[in-house]
């Protein structure tokens, strides 16, 4: 493990892990009484989920060297079953970003091409585990941040419902949409993951009062299933590349006996908008508490405690979380309030309903594009934040309505692999991931898409 | 031009957040164009009467009503700048009051230390 995870260090995908941790885990791991689901399997861990033996410092400088002292439940519910916590991983700062360039570390290399971008927020868990260092890691989304990183990575990313999965030690960023989310090589070993983590913690009053997740055995084919294609996720100007691998996804849906409908979810286009309203709104009130006289760094000031505050906070945070934490008091501040937030919460819910309406029309799982783009280059979008915004189009939706959602690879465009996406009603995992293991079995993911 | 470098200068202040003067230039012309892109929802027609979507479970469970034991993975020691005799040690008091944090008028001595001379 110690090996595979030097001969990666050039992603630059991991922030702290040694020898020494991982031969202790591997003996805690030896020395348990029974074998668990993941025993002995190294997990790679995003850096914004707190652990007792390694800092955790959310890609930021103003957590340099912090060190929790506790775990976050999902780290104690692998350790309980066995996995290793191989390392932590590098991340966008404080999760706020679609490339992994937003860290104080430095930016994450694409495993295939290292001009290229793993996607993000969790580019460090996603390289890793595309490169073959890991079998599964740990993410967190806000917006899509994990299956944004699968699909650019071709690899297999989850987001479960929120409040399947415990946010107790998981940095808050924005609390009504973060989840503890997955990466696997392939559909099973991430949901073996997935199932070892969900369940009620009394720690976290937002998880649902729901058994764990069960993993099922792939259906036979996809007869009496039907699948909804909304049209706003496939415009006229949608990427060749990403319209031709989505295509095929299709057509092999119906050959598995699945019937394809359809559809339209009319605020789709608003998404965008509404989650760079709500979610650094969220973001402003959850970071108040990096200040300098709690947590990490301290920046020297003369004055009194506002200025030890604002210095603190001014040369700790970098450039992206500054102006998310700026937007966000801005649509919170008076005078603003309503025009923006409250404007956001009502698209929200009418963004909801539209989902509502086609589930309860009959629609089993929803399929588009996980990205607009395949993995785009180093640079491209950090000059312009709407643009580097807009990688998460597909995505943010099912943060907005606390759906489940998926990525698998479906295929690759001039090499660089292309996501297609599964959405599903509340708590309906268990379904989308035996259709989506179906899907896997019937697709060649390597495979070079012609459009 | 939506947002003015008043504007941000004025949520830096509301946000804790020390923003340069070289740099607001800069900060105003991106924070402009992330809140005229945000503006858009304002073309929305259907939002009266929408209500708030809250995402996770209707109800929290509630928890037994006993004390569980909480422990830290490592001693508070572990954890403060300085840990002396079952005791976290902070700054004097009167060295923060000095500094101006509470209120207007520097304290001169702290309470409990001998005056000064006078």
């Amino acid at each position: 493990m110690g090996a595979r995870l030097a001969a990666a260090s050039g992603l630059n995908a991991t922030l702290a892990w040694s020898g020494e941790a991982l031969a202790a885990e591997a003996a805690r791991a030896d020395a348990m009484p029974a074998r668990g689901a993941l025993h002995g399997v190294p997990v790679a861990v995003k850096d914004n989920i707190v652990t007792v033996e390694q800092p955790s410092t959310c890609g930021s400088r103003i957590l340099a060297g912090y060190v929790s002292p506790f775990n976050a439940t999902v780290v104690e519910r692998l350790r309980g079953a066995g996995a290793l916590i191989a390392c932590k991983t590098n991340l966008d700062e404080f999760a706020m970003g679609s490339s992994t360039e937003h860290s104080a570390y430095g930016r994450v290399l694409h495993p295939l091409d290292p001009e290229r971008v793993p996607g993000g927020s969790s580019g460090g868990s996603a390289a890793l585990v595309a490169a073959g260092v890991v079998p599964a890691a740990l993410g967190s989304e806000t917006g899509g941040s994990v299956r944004q990183p699968a699909s650019f990575c071709g690899i297999v990313g989850i987001k479960p419902t929120y409040g399947r999965v415990s946010r107790y030690g998981l940095v808050a960023f924005g609390s009504s949409l973060d989840c503890v989310s997955v990466f696997g090589r392939t559909v099973s070993d991430a949901e073996g993951v997935l199932a070892v983590i969900s369940g009620l913690d009394p720690l976290d009053p937002t998880t649902a009062d729901r058994p764990p997740l069960e993993p099922q055995s792939p259906p036979a084919s996809l007869a009496g299933t039907t699948i909804g294609i909304p049209r706003e996720y496939f415009p006229a100007d949608l990427h060749s590349g990403v319209k031709a691998a989505c295509d095929s996804v299709i057509a092999t849906m119906k050959e598995l006996g699945a019937k394809v409908v359809d559809l339209s979810l009319p605020h789709a286009g608003y998404a965008v908008p509404t989650y760079y309203i709500i979610a650094p709104a969220e973001a402003a009130a959850n970071l108040a508490r990096f200040d300098g006289a709690r947590y990490g760094a301290r920046q020297p000031a003369d004055g009194d405690v506002r200025a030890l505050y604002r210095a603190t906070r001014g040369k700790g945070f970098g450039a992206e979380v500054r102006r998310r934490i700026l937007v966000g008091t801005y649509v919170l501040s008076a005078g603003y309030h309503d025009a923006y937030y409250n404007r956001a919460q009502a698209a929200r819910a009418r963004i909801a309903e539209d989902f509502t309406r086609a589930f309860a029309s009959g629609v089993s799982y929803l399929f588009t594009p996980t990205t607009p783009t395949p993995a785009f280059k180093a640079g491209e979008k950090t000059d312009d934040p709407v643009a580097m915004y807009l990688a998460d189009i597909f995505v943010c939706s099912a943060n907005l309505a606390g759906l489940p959602a998926l990525s698998i690879p479906i295929g690759r465009f001039e090499g660089l692999p292309v996501g297609g996406q599964l959405m599903a009603p509340p708590f309906a995992e268990a379904g989308m991931l035996a259709a989506a293991a179906l899907l896997e079995r019937h697709l060649d993911s390597t495979r070079e898409v012609s459009p | 031009m939506s947002v003015s470098a008043k504007d941000v200068a004025r949520v830096a202040r509301l946000a804790e957040l020390a923003v340069d003067d070289t740099e607001l230039p800069a900060l105003t012309a991106q924070m402009d164009r992330i809140v005229s892109f945000v503006a858009q929802l304002g073309a929305l027609q259907d939002l009266d009467g929408a209500g708030t979507f809250l995402a996770g479970p209707e109800r929290s469970p509630l928890r037994a009503d006993v004390v569980n034991p909480a422990p830290l993975a490592r001693p508070p020691a572990a954890i403060a700048p300085e840990f002396v005799d079952g005791f976290f040690v902070v700054p004097r008091l009167g060295a923060m009051e000095g500094s101006g944090a509470f209120g207007r008028r520097p304290l001169r001595w702290a309470r409990g230390s001998p005056r000064p001379a006078a």
